[in-house]
């Protein structure tokens, strides 16, 4: 792979990555002080809930240009943005603890 | 320590013409004689599990409100599922026709004229009426309830005790906080587990989905998928109860509240002809060999209430440990 292609492959996946941290940010409910983490458990801590699902995997889905096969999804899947974006977004998992807001 | 599951999965039905049990193909039962003792023995069992977490008891009418159980959208996750009590439209012009025109066809099916409108719905889940009936309440507590109803499902076949359209359920539910319904789930499931072990009825717990229609961008599907809220103890191939976490699917939707939140509810359920079949295929069709389950649940809940820290601490702890 050219250095050209790399360069752009990753910073698809970074603007993939912030579009991910906005778009949960925009919708998740009772955050810490701490705010919106990568590692904030987003269902578990019940800031996102089933209601957002279909909207989160239409998101992703645009974001990797593929389809999400549902029957294949597992639980802690969707996690937190670190996981999320490891098992849908692979080039952009986020290697530290970033912070939204 | 239950006995291994697979040793259930080699027992096939026993015949059970000769203690009680009338098949119709409609999909339903009639139980008479010893097995209708035993259908007795394992609701007071039940409810025995249901005494020892206070559970007030409640008796539910056969239908619900349509609008409801759509406030949960019911009726768009599980269309294939519900069975309508229709009734013929009262004008005398419509029912004189219906009477002329002979009310059954030759295949036995009923020449049905206009009918009323439908706005009610058999019940499908003995618990849709503890969130409907207590909507709009402020707990000061949590709230243990059970009760058992005739559920109805219409499903693709049938088979006797295992899958019927009309069938019954007993259910012990909680409506709390979080904290309180984990810990509720958690205490419950060790107690169902005693009961298990008590009856030598080998089971796996699996984690588990309900059967959504057109699942694929169904949010609660997809939710059970990711966050799993539902367990069920299987016998062989066939579920007989189940662990269920609704979070505040329930409170949020009929305004029922806890420490001014909407209130997270749990269940767990026991298919009373499952568990029939199950005691019958493990114990065979001779009474004489057939467990004493209230007994075997008073045990339980005894053994369950004696060591209470451990399932409690757990579901206050652990995702996933009820």
């Amino acid at each position: 792979m050219s250095s050209d292609l790399s360069s752009a492959l990753c910073s698809a996946a970074s603007a993939g990555l912030i579009e991910l941290r906005t778009w949960i940010a925009a919708k998740a409910r009772d955050l810490p002080p701490e705010g919106l983490t990568d590692d904030l458990p987003l269902l578990a801590g019940r800031h996102l809930t089933s209601l957002h699902l279909p909207e989160l995997i239409l998101l992703l889905e645009r974001l990797r240009r593929e389809a999400i096969d549902v029957d294949g999804l597992q639980a802690g899947d969707f996690q937190d943005i670190r996981t999320i974006a490891a098992r849908f977004l692979p080039v952009a998992a986020p290697s530290g603890n970033g912070a939204t807001q | 320590m239950i006995a291994d599951p697979s040793a259930a999965g080699d027992r096939g039905p026993v015949d059970l013409g000769a203690v009680g049990l009338t098949w119709q193909p409609s999909g339903q039962v009639v139980l008479a004689g010893p097995l209708q003792r035993l259908f007795g023995d394992c609701d007071r069992g039940f409810t025995v599990l249901a005494a020892a977490c206070d559970a007030e008891p409640e008796e539910h009418p056969a239908m619900i409100d349509a609008r409801a159980l759509q406030a949960v959208d019911y009726l768009t996750s599980f269309p294939h599922l519900a069975t309508f009590p229709i009734s013929l439209e009262a004008s005398k012009t419509n029912l004189a026709g219906f009477v002329a025109d002979g009310p059954m066809d030759p295949t036995g099916a009923v020449r049905l004229a206009a009918t009323a409108p439908v706005r009610q719905v058999l019940t499908p889940a003995a618990c849709y009426h503890a969130y409907v009936h207590h909507s709009g309440e402020t707990l000061a507590a949590p709230r243990y309830l059970t009760f058992r109803n005739t559920c109805f499902r219409r499903e693709e076949y049938y088979e006797p005790l295992r899958r019927q359209w009309t069938f019954r359920m007993r259910e012990i539910i909680c409506l709390g906080t979080r904290v309180e319904v984990v810990a509720f789930l958690a205490r419950t499931r060790a107690a169902v587990d005693a009961l298990l072990h008590e009856l030598d009825l080998p089971v796996s717990w699996d984690m588990a989905t309900d059967p959504f229609f057109q699942p694929a961008r169904n949010p609660l599907y997809l939710a059970q998928r990711l966050q799993p809220s539902k367990h069920e103890a299987t016998f062989g191939d066939l579920a007989i109860a189940s662990v269920n976490l609704h979070e505040d699917h329930f409170g949020a939707a009929f305004g029922i509240t806890r420490d001014d939140r909407p209130a997270v509810s749990g269940c767990v359920a026991f298919g009373l002809e499952r568990w029939l079949f199950a005691l019958t295929a493990r114990h065979g069709a001779d009474p004489a060999n057939w467990p004493d389950v209230t007994a075997a649940a008073g045990r339980a809940a005894a053994a369950t209430a004696a060591a209470p820290a451990a399932g409690a601490a757990a579901g206050q702890t652990a995702e996933g440990a009820w």
